[in-house]
């Protein structure tokens, strides 16, 4: 679902924190018809210009409140991600990206479900990696995008 | 009286995504266009900050339902069991979100709440108590690839369908019967008449196969295999097809899961029923007239009318996701869809 719309097209910026560039950051929607419990968001798979960007290196904003790491996420049991409302996923690396074009592989993991399923007990001990696509909700391919870093 | 007509706001979910209309537009959508009165929600994309709304969008949500003397038909719930991440819901902690979604539904004015299929029966046995002090009726959906009854059907080993239990409808009567309560019930959707996959769930297919062929080839012959078999025979015949599962059992799909003779025995438990449908076209040689092709409306429509059936039939659309892979022209009109849905409601419904 949303495939060509779960990154906003003119939302791709480097990160500045502390006087450094520290990474890039875009904007999201939840790949599904429904909002969810923060805590079931479990990360994404993220390939920019052929380079991976596992979990631990992303970290996610909603709700106003600074970004959060995915272990930070998971433990958010109670707090929800609004079906209307853009979050910001953000990948640590080191110097940013260039200016210009950048081509963007994502795929959004949410551990949402509709009741008991076999792999449930598997999933509390071992997640499933974003990019495999289980775990992948309502979009199960991995959705290419070709973004132009945004000045500040 | 006869049967209603309705709309889950479900239908025009691209239109609320993309913020060209809230859950105000849909409402005035149904009442002056679709001239009906009849309102279904799903919890987490209407209800702003579910579960804990603020008091004020639940009063605003009452407030403009009666503005325009609409029925809060049903809410959809749902059943994350991983919400607490590090252990499994158990079936006392689902219950507790069943009955919470209840008084949720009840305070929103909803008359009744689907949980979904896989809800364990259990747990609806749990939050009976709840309903019946909310007068809030529970229907457990009928989703495709359950049928109404099991019959002689054979049970799938993989997918979906083996995650369903077959006798889900036959246990949510047993309940009713046994308790006599009027507050559990059931939720067919229409998806359990669809025979063949949709022209835009096969488009979306193709454009994202590696060899196209295999989805031909998989149309032409899936009356000849169980779900269980096909993905063995593509393996042997493909070896490199690439597909998933999930895209293999939709583009299988070639038999009706519900026989609409089954629905005359459940009409009394019905509480509202979903009508699912991907894409309306315009019936050769009858103007203004539509139909969804993969979906059969007119025998079930046809048993509905005979046998008294009075509740809401509620638009549910869903081919709008089959086609979000192409650029924003190509996306269909929601609205368009759903008015050419409810001409077909309309006909069908007075026979």
């Amino acid at each position: 679902m949303f495939d060509q719309y779960l990154i906003r097209k003119d939302s791709l910026h480097n990160v500045v924190e502390d006087g450094k560039v520290t990474g890039f950051k875009f904007a999201v929607r939840i790949a599904d018809y429904r909002g969810c419990f923060l805590s079931l968001h479990n990360g994404y798979y993220i390939n920019c210009d052929g380079v991976e960007y596992p979990k631990d290196l992303q970290r996610f904003e909603i709700n106003g409140k600074p970004p959060r790491t995915f272990d930070e996420i998971k433990t958010c049991v109670w707090e929800h991600w609004n079906y209307d409302d853009e979050g910001w996923v953000y990948v640590t690396k080191e110097g940013g990206l260039a200016p210009g074009k950048h081509v963007i592989g994502l795929q959004q993991s949410i551990l949402a479900q509709y009741g008991y399923m076999p792999w449930d007990e598997e999933w509390v001990k071992n997640p499933p990696v974003p990019g495999s696509g289980a775990g992948s909700g309502k979009t199960a391919v991995i959705c290419q995008f070709e973004l132009e870093l945004q000045n500040d | 009286m006869g049967i209603k007509r309705g709309v889950s706001l479900y239908s025009y979910q691209q239109a609320q995504f993309f913020k060209k209309m809230d859950w105000k537009d849909m409402i005035r959508e149904v009442h002056d266009n679709l001239k009906t009165d009849g309102i279904e929600i799903i919890d987490e994309a209407t209800i702003r900050d579910y579960p804990f709304p603020s008091e004020q969008f639940i009063y605003d949500f009452r407030e403009y339902m009666a503005r325009y003397n609409m029925k809060a038909v049903t809410m959809d719930i749902y059943l994350d069991v991983h919400q607490f991440r590090d252990h499994v819901m158990n079936y006392r902690e689902a219950a507790e979100r069943l009955k919470n979604d209840i008084r949720l539904a009840a305070k929103l004015g909803f008359a009744n709440v689907r949980p979904l299929c896989l809800v364990p029966i259990e747990v609806i046995e749990m939050a009976l108590p709840v309903a019946e002090e909310c007068n809030v009726r529970m229907g457990k959906e009928i989703h495709a690839p359950l049928p109404i009854f099991k019959g002689n059907k054979q049970q799938p080993k993989h997918g979906m369908a083996a995650a369903l239990d077959f006798r889900m409808a036959e246990q949510i009567l047993e309940l009713a019967d046994k308790t006599g309560s009027k507050h559990v019930g059931l939720v067919p959707d229409f998806g359990i008449f669809q025979h063949h996959p949709s022209q835009v769930a096969i488009d979306y297919a193709k454009r994202h196969a590696k060899n196209p062929e295999v989805i031909d080839w998989i149309l032409e012959n899936s009356k000849d295999y169980t779900l269980d078999e096909m993905p063995v025979v593509l393996d042997e015949k493909f070896p490199n097809h690439g597909l998933d599962a999930g895209t293999v059992e939709r583009m299988s799909l070639h038999e009706m899961s519900g026989d609409p003779e089954d629905l005359k025995k459940i009409i009394p438990y019905i509480v509202s029923m979903h009508g699912k449908f991907y894409q309306m076209t315009e019936i050769p040689g009858k103007p203004g007239q539509y139909e969804d092709k993969s979906i059969d409306y007119e025998t079930p429509m046809r048993v509905l009318r005979e046998n008294g059936f009075e509740g809401y039939i509620d638009s549910e659309y869903e081919g709008q996701r089959d086609q979000q892979d192409m650029g924003y022209e190509k996306l269909p009109d929601e609205v368009e869809e759903v008015r050419r849905h409810h001409e077909m409601l309309k006909r069908l419904s007075e026979g």
